[in-house]
């Protein structure tokens, strides 16, 4: 379950961050929601670093290994002699394989990036418009309703604009 | 700075960067109309050429490359600095960047499709183009991979993927803004694009370090397409072409018209939507400075390849040389002109670079110059090869004129769907920025306002 409290100001939402941690609510539990990011620790603390950069190393491996197979690797299988020139030609080869593998780590990069934002998500989470014209939101996800009731008291005492939950959104 | 300006300020701020998003006005329509009919005007040529085949152009033999070569060698060069100058600024963090970034990025998608249509364009038997992608087929054929143009397929294609995901991801949280703000249909279209972005703390982390290698990753592949367009010339032995410093040369040339693309289609903006408050004369100083360098590292360039030709004396490479000379007087004065003289002296100057009127001047003749390079490039070594029995000349056909029109009107026409259908500026990059500027600490006496680093 989520749980959304809508600030019109970082200090509130900082404070209410503050009061939830107070009454036992890990960080792990608690993100803030906003139209423009703010450093790290200003609101939240990450808790892990994203690894989106082993999708563009895999990535990018694959596709060196798919543009060296199509350039030297059909040259090889089926090889077409040209004057004394190589069958497998070191330059055309290298500047094959180094695009696709390029191209691959981006496309890598993107797939991994989205792995780790939880996109593309199209299910009803709470959410508030006010966010895009600078509203915090602070989302605390929880798995006891019990915890819900606790987190809305603590965040309506830290004023909150508004609260809402999943079951709002939808 | 108290919540309620604070709100205020955002919600306004947003509303005026979205003013191109406004409903069209006639004047829009017009401008798309008449834009459509040029593109219309350019397929009928086309379709001209693909009915007679491609006797309707002007190429000939030996002036094989013609005025599609030249535009798509011109239309690689655009693209370049879009994307580029977008991932350079972001890795420096140049703080000005931020109002640029969406324009340039845009700029660089629109025109390297429009630059990969031109080999296709220029291929002959167009219907059959796919011929060049690798694939199983009945015919048993198969793409030497050993040709500079299927470099050029492979690299175009990456830089145009590369672009189109450097824009999008860009785009993302200012898509998810434009969702909250928008009902009905288009609610569903721009929740669709914005794939469910809230902007949680972790989607931001993400997101600023993803994009952070994003721009690392696309720097070097936008030197490499231009480099390997630079090949399909060098690698060959044509006077003027076989040369060593070819690639750089083109890098540095494509960086030239790409800037100046830029300015012009900032100060296009600037003016068409009112964004006076957002795209301020620093913008444009730093641009111009960007521009200055450039301009000066490419007449280093060319100066440094035109003295050893002229040094070596080669009897052939002094024959195309002169034959350009002789025939092209005027298009190398406007070349010299355009992309050295004018551009190095007026840039010097604090008042030019702060002019929109002298910039926009200066940058279209900057595009100009090289469009006119580019020709100077393609068309007189060709037309004097090494075999003198066969020298010749070339002249566009109104088929080839048409379509190479037509390509600037589906640039713009594309570029204006853009901005009426997408945000023109990066509003949360900007957004961003203001924020850090709210911070305020006392120093002294005084309380001077505090800009946050990025990272």
């Amino acid at each position: 379950m989520e749980i959304l409290g809508v600030f019109a100001d970082l200090d509130e939402a900082a404070r209410a961050v503050d009061d939830l941690l107070a009454i036992g609510i890990p960080e792990t539990k608690i993100t803030s929601l906003s139209s423009v990011p703010y450093p790290d620790g200003v609101l939240v603390r990450e808790k892990h670093q994203p690894r989106f950069y082993l999708g563009s190393l895999a990535f990018g491996a694959v596709g060196a290994l798919i543009g060296f197979s199509l350039a030297a690797g059909t040259a090889w299988l089926y090889p077409l002699q040209t004057g004394d020139k190589p069958i497998i030609s070191i330059f055309p080869v290298g500047i094959i394989t180094y695009e696709l593998m390029m191209l691959f780590a981006i496309i890598g990069t993107l797939v991994g990036m989205f792995w780790c934002m939880g996109l593309p998500d199209f299910r009803p989470k709470p959410y508030a418009a006010e966010i895009a014209i600078g509203a915090i939101g602070i989302l605390v996800q929880t798995e006891h309703p019990g915890e819900v009731e606790v987190a809305r008291r603590a965040m309506q005492s830290s004023g909150a604009q508004r609260l809402c939950t999943e079951e709002d959104e939808e | 700075m108290n919540t309620r300006d604070k709100t205020y300020s955002a919600a306004r701020m947003n509303e005026a960067m979205l003013s191109s998003m406004q409903p069209p006005t006639l004047r829009w329509y017009l401008l798309a109309l008449v834009l459509g009919a040029v593109v219309a005007v350019g397929l009928y040529a086309f379709t001209v050429q693909l009915t007679t085949g491609m006797v309707v152009t002007g190429i000939n033999r030996p002036v094989m490359w013609g005025l599609y070569i030249i535009s798509f060698v011109f239309w690689v060069g655009l693209s370049h600095s879009g994307t580029m100058v977008s991932a350079i600024l972001r890795l420096s963090q140049a703080s000005w960047r931020r109002p640029i970034l969406r324009g340039a990025e845009a700029m660089t998608v629109f025109s390297i499709a429009v630059a990969g249509l031109f080999p296709l364009i220029h291929l002959g038997r167009n219907w059959i183009f796919y011929y060049l992608i690798p694939y199983p087929s009945q015919y048993g054929l198969w793409p030497n991979f050993r040709s500079p143009l299927l470099f050029d397929m492979v690299a175009i294609n990456t830089y145009i993927i590369g672009s189109g995901i450097f824009l999008y991801i860009g785009m993302l949280p200012d898509l998810a803004l434009v969702r909250d703000r928008s009902t009905g249909w288009r609610r569903k279209i721009y929740g669709l694009l914005a794939i469910g972005w809230r902007g949680t703390a972790e989607q931001w982390r993400v997101f600023s370090r993803g994009s952070t290698l994003l721009a690392c990753l696309i720097i070097p592949v936008a030197v490499s397409v231009h480099s390997i367009v630079a090949w399909d010339f060098a690698v060959t032995l044509v006077p003027g072409w076989h040369s060593t410093i070819f690639a750089p040369y083109f890098v540095i040339g494509a960086i030239t018209s790409g800037v100046a693309a830029v300015i012009t289609l900032m100060i296009v903006i600037r003016k068409a939507f009112k964004l006076e408050e957002f795209l301020l004369p620093l913008h444009f100083d730093n641009m111009s400075k960007l521009l200055l360098a450039v301009c000066l590292l490419w007449s280093y360039f060319y100066f440094a390849e035109v003295f050893t030709t002229w040094y070596g004396h080669k009897p052939i490479e002094w024959e195309w040389f002169s034959y350009m000379h002789d025939h092209y007087g005027l298009a190398l004065f406007i070349m010299i002109l355009g992309n050295t003289i004018v551009p190095i002296v007026g840039l010097c100057f604090r008042r030019v670079r702060r002019s929109t009127a002298a910039l926009l001047g200066i940058t279209l003749l900057v595009n100009v110059a090289m469009f006119i390079e580019r020709f100077l490039i393609v068309v007189p070594s060709l037309s004097h090869k090494n075999i003198p029995f066969i020298w010749g000349s070339y002249t566009p056909s109104w088929v080839e004129m048409s379509i190479a029109l037509a390509a600037f009107a589906l640039f713009f026409l594309l570029y204006t769907l853009f901005t009426k259908f997408f945000p023109i500026l990066a509003i949360t990059d900007v957004r961003e920025q203001e924020e850090a500027l709210i911070g305020q600490q006392q120093l002294g006496r005084a309380r001077v306002e505090t800009l946050v680093n990025e990272e």
